[in-house]
């Protein structure tokens, strides 16, 4: 950066300056970040256990994932490949705003906050509109063996899209692992959503500007990138391999 | 702000730069951004012709998608999240403690988890389910999983035998 101080590396713990040169705000987040992604770096790799241990029995993803909005053609990952492109479309308006906030710029950081925080609502939306599919299954069903309260044994019985204990497409622990990560995953979008909601009214009340520089928008950006950085191995995971 | 000024500098205002600079970052970032999309696409691409070319579940396939997520992980951290124009120390400070944690865990995974591939170290699975999944593979109803739900004509054992 250009009017940044530059640091004798000798001198750099001698006190009286951060020798990271970042503001105390942006490392915090950063540390908040590295924790998170160590949960979900936990949850992944449990996943990929699971999943080792079922993977004669673990639904692919293609068959699962076909439907696409107003469209009546089964296309498998299509709206998922979508969800995605919104999601780091909506990564790079935000770093964008972070761009115009560094020349202090309010008008563009609206605009590019505006198209972020749309972004992310579309992605909350698909997400949901996912998950209504895979719980409502297919028209068809397929036969699993049930528990029967009466009978005090299992029967067979056709059963429709999935949830914590049946699951149409294949073993069980697959939804569960679906739910619990993209719920997560979805989670920390609508946080996302509501944080960069907040940054937003305050850059439309001028706060940022009387306070002469914008590194809130940075700091919820780096948020913002690492719900991103989830999603990009979320999909591989869940909707590639 | 605040009447209690001290000689530390303040690096919230250093972060500012000129429309020079901003054009040069702008101009980064869009190519990051198509590269990413690129990466994207093409992933789909080979994910869709997989099942056809019998590539599905290959190793090589497997090593193509975890490198390419992890070079679109590398963009988003080092161009988007501005990690790559950090001090060095502060990147070490990131990721050291990340990668360690995580090379562990998978690690540990690997390691102790080498008994989970044997079907009888886990809960009995339906016979139903491994018929259908059976078929599935076999490319009998593909794109719908239920589809022409077998009639359990798979399952030698009654049901209450096969899930206790």
């Amino acid at each position: 950066m250009s009017h940044s101080t530059e640091i004798d590396s000798k001198q750099a713990w001698d006190g009286g300056q951060s020798p990271f040169r970042v503001s105390y705000g942006k490392m915090m987040m950063w540390f908040f970040l590295i924790s998170d992604a160590l949960t979900f770096g936990g949850l992944l790799t449990s996943y990929g256990f699971i999943r080792h241990k079922y993977a004669d029995v673990w639904p692919k993803a293609e068959n699962v994932f076909t439907h696409f909005p107003f469209v009546e053609q089964h296309l498998p990952l299509a709206y998922v490949g979508l969800m995605t492109f919104i999601l780091i479309m909506s990564s790079v308006t935000m770093v964008l705003a972070v761009e115009a906030g560094h020349r202090n710029d309010k008008k563009k950081v609206i605009v590019w906050m505006f198209w972020t925080i749309v972004g992310g609502a579309t992605f909350v939306g698909s997400q949901a509109w996912e998950w209504y599919h895979f719980i409502v299954g297919t028209e068809t069903g397929a036969l699993r063996h049930v528990w029967s309260q009466e009978l005090h044994t299992y029967v067979e019985e056709t059963v429709y899209g999935a949830n914590m204990t049946v699951n149409e497409y294949g073993v069980p622990q697959f939804a569960n692992y679906f739910f619990f990560i993209t719920g997560f995953h979805g989670f920390h979008v609508f946080s996302g959503v509501m944080i960069n909601l907040i940054i937003f009214l305050n850059v439309l009340k001028g706060t940022y500007e009387k306070r002469g520089h914008y590194e809130m928008i940075e700091k919820v950006g780096l948020y913002w990138h690492f719900v991103d950085l989830v999603w990009v191995f979320v999909f591989t995971f869940f909707y590639l391999l | 702000m605040s009447e209690f000024h001290d000689d530390y500098p303040s690096y919230e205002h250093m972060a500012h730069h000129s429309e020079e600079e901003g054009k040069k970052t702008r101009k980064t970032l869009w190519r990051v951004f198509w590269y990413m999309l690129a990466i994207t696409i093409f992933e789909l691409v080979i994910g869709s012709m997989a099942p056809a070319q019998g590539w599905s579940g290959t190793l090589g396939l497997k090593v193509l998608f975890i490198g390419l997520t992890i070079l679109k992980a590398g963009f988003i951290v080092m161009a988007f999240m501005h990690l790559g124009h950090e001090v060095k120390f502060f990147k070490y400070v990131v990721l050291a403690p990340y990668l360690i944690f995580m090379s562990y865990t998978i690690f540990i995974v690997l390691d102790e988890g080498i008994y989970s591939g044997d079907p009888e170290n886990r809960t009995k699975v339906d016979p139903i389910l491994i018929k259908q999944q059976e078929d599935l593979r076999a490319g009998h109803g593909a794109h719908h999983a239920g589809g022409e739900a077998t009639p359990a004509h798979g399952t030698e054992h009654s049901a209450e035998e096969a899930l206790h």
